[in-house]
């Protein structure tokens, strides 16, 4: 039979994903035992929070997360307050803040608002991090939209190169409710992993490093996301009804074929 | 009903087109389960879902597809087909039909009805390419019209359904109902298309071929304005959540926007540790 983990995600991959939160508790209370390999394994829309301390925005998720308190990465401290929670090094908090001004001007240049946040941790042979952006389309919209970008990354020690690996999932929600229309949703995610070593000359070339490497991948899954959306499964709607005259379709196929073995044989 | 239970059939109650199968088997590793224990317990849900999903199936020596759905249920386990002028006992867990009889069409709408099955068919022969199936059904206040298409692309990685619910109330001349369709995408992710349409159209005479014509025009006007919705989409929500490039059209200077405070705080040389 089947491992239970597995058949959680394969479940997860199956059900709406515009409810995956709700499925994915649904999941924890059948079955209790898969609580933290659940929680750490799949990407859930972003919560947003307010730094006590400096007033801005930030993200909440499993990876800045100790207890029931969530840690801000503009003021290094949690909320609510707790004396020993997890931190990173001072070393690893320093590019960690510089990770975060830099996404801070990602998140200006494609997004023009919406909230970044980027923690990181350490490793024994390295350090991780997750880097996390939200934005959501004004509620005056007649289409609305929401896009949550979850990019967790190692980035393991070689000698003057780091060895990145990069898990990347965008959750895409996004609804169109007209009179003409009724309601359509069109909500999902799309995960991509990539891994690529790259030269290291000091602290700073690591951000910049995954920098690129999450520009490149926001990049590439917009494309998907884009094919997918409104390429594919328009393409599955017009599969499923021809809004064309089936007779018609087929007397033009017949045609085309026609001429095309006519030419073939000339 | 224990919690658990009802977890199990909500799952089922949210399995994508084409995908019943595999969510049980889901539920069933997850429950730990054997096959026939988890098919007792999910049996309802199932029922349930076939009903509401217009699940099709072929009659033994029939051809084409038939339907099953609340509009055709005859309680016991046995629904009805106006086409073949039978009725036929349907398994819901393993999705055959079987015990064909004898059902003829009677009521007052009977004509109208046997008019709707070969119209209706000829508008779905047109319009529903893959899998397709229909029924016209007599209703406690009027004629229930089904239009069912599946397409099923497994080691693509999609499925698709669309399904059209008419009601034609021959008192009021009103035709109603709603236009559904469901598809998933699965290929390293889980991408949902679910659109719901209401419709609500006044006719005439409420002859079969009036009926019919509006039912191809409301479905007509509604898969252009669904096309169009996806560039709406596209070019609206999508391009205001994130940008392709900056407006610079040029990627970000990674050197520039940040790197140089890390340098200027720590030197360079270090490695992270």
């Amino acid at each position: 039979m089947a491992d239970p983990f597995d058949s959680a995600l394969d479940l997860l991959r199956r059900l709406n994903p515009k409810h995956i939160t709700q499925n994915l508790n649904a999941l924890i209370g059948l079955v209790p035992d898969l609580t933290e390999d659940l929680l750490s394994s799949v990407d859930q829309p972003l919560q947003i929070a307010k730094c006590k301390r400096s007033g801005r925005e930030y993200l909440l998720c499993d990876y800045n997360r100790d207890g029931d308190s969530y840690r801000s990465p503009w003021s290094n401290e949690f909320d609510p307050p707790l004396s020993d929670g997890t931190v990173p090094s001072e070393k690893v908090r320093k590019m960690e803040v510089a990770a975060n001004e830099a996404f801070d001007v990602y998140r200006e240049l494609y997004y023009e608002g919406g909230v970044s946040s980027v923690y990181f941790w350490n490793l024994d042979d390295g350090f991780a991090g997750v880097v996390l952006l939200k934005k959501s389309t004004t509620a005056a919209a007649k289409n609305t939209g929401t896009w949550d970008s979850i990019h967790v990354f190692e980035a393991l020690d070689r000698a003057r190169t780091a060895h990145y690996k990069l898990t990347s999932t965008v959750i895409l929600n996004m609804e169109n409710t007209t009179d003409a229309i009724g309601t359509m949703d069109l909500s999902g995610n799309m995960t991509r992993q990539i891994e690529a070593d790259l030269p290291v000359d000091g602290d700073s070339s690591h951000i910049v490093n995954i920098g690129r490497l999450v520009e490149d991948m926001e990049l590439k899954m917009r494309n998907l996301l884009q094919e997918v959306y409104f390429g594919k499964a328009k393409d599955v709607v017009n599969d499923l009804r021809s809004v064309t005259n089936l007779t018609e379709v087929n007397k033009d196929r017949a045609a085309h074929s026609q001429v095309m073995s006519s030419m073939l044989t000339r | 009903m224990s919690a658990i239970d009802s977890t199990a059939l909500s799952f089922i109650e949210n399995a994508p087109p084409g995908e019943l199968k595999e969510v049980i088997d889901d539920i069933q590793s997850l429950l730990e389960l054997d096959r026939g224990s988890v098919q007792q317990k999910v049996a309802p849900a199932v029922e349930k879902y076939n009903k509401a999903q217009y699940v099709t199936t072929k009659l033994p020596g029939g051809s084409g597809l038939v339907i099953v759905s609340s509009y055709n249920d005859l309680g016991g386990g046995r629904f009805f087909d106006t086409e073949s002028s039978s009725s036929f006992a349907y398994d819901h867990t393993t999705q055959r039909a079987s015990d064909v009889q004898s059902h003829p069409i009677e009521g007052d709408n009977a004509s109208t009805v046997k008019s709707l099955v070969r119209d209706v068919g000829d508008h779905v022969k047109e319009h529903f390419p893959s899998l397709p199936a229909h029924g016209v059904y007599p209703t406690d206040d009027g004629i229930a019209i089904l239009i069912v298409g599946n397409k099923y692309s497994p080691s693509n990685y999609w499925n698709g359904r669309w399904r059209s619910t008419y009601v034609y109330n021959p008192s009021t001349s009103s035709l109603t109902g709603t236009i559904a369709v469901d598809v998933h995408y699965y290929e390293d992710g889980n991408v949902r298309l679910v659109t719901e349409k209401k419709v609500n159209e006044s006719l005439r005479s409420g002859t079969s071929s009036e009926i019919v014509k509006a039912i191809a025009n409301v479905e007509r006007k509604y898969q252009e304005e669904l096309n169009r919705a996806f560039g709406a989409l596209s070019e609206g929500a999508f391009k205001s959540l994130r940008r392709s490039l900056p407006v610079t059209r040029q990627k970000m200077d990674w050197q520039k926007a940040g790197a140089y405070k890390i340098g200027q705080d720590i030197g360079g040389g270090g490695r992270a540790r």
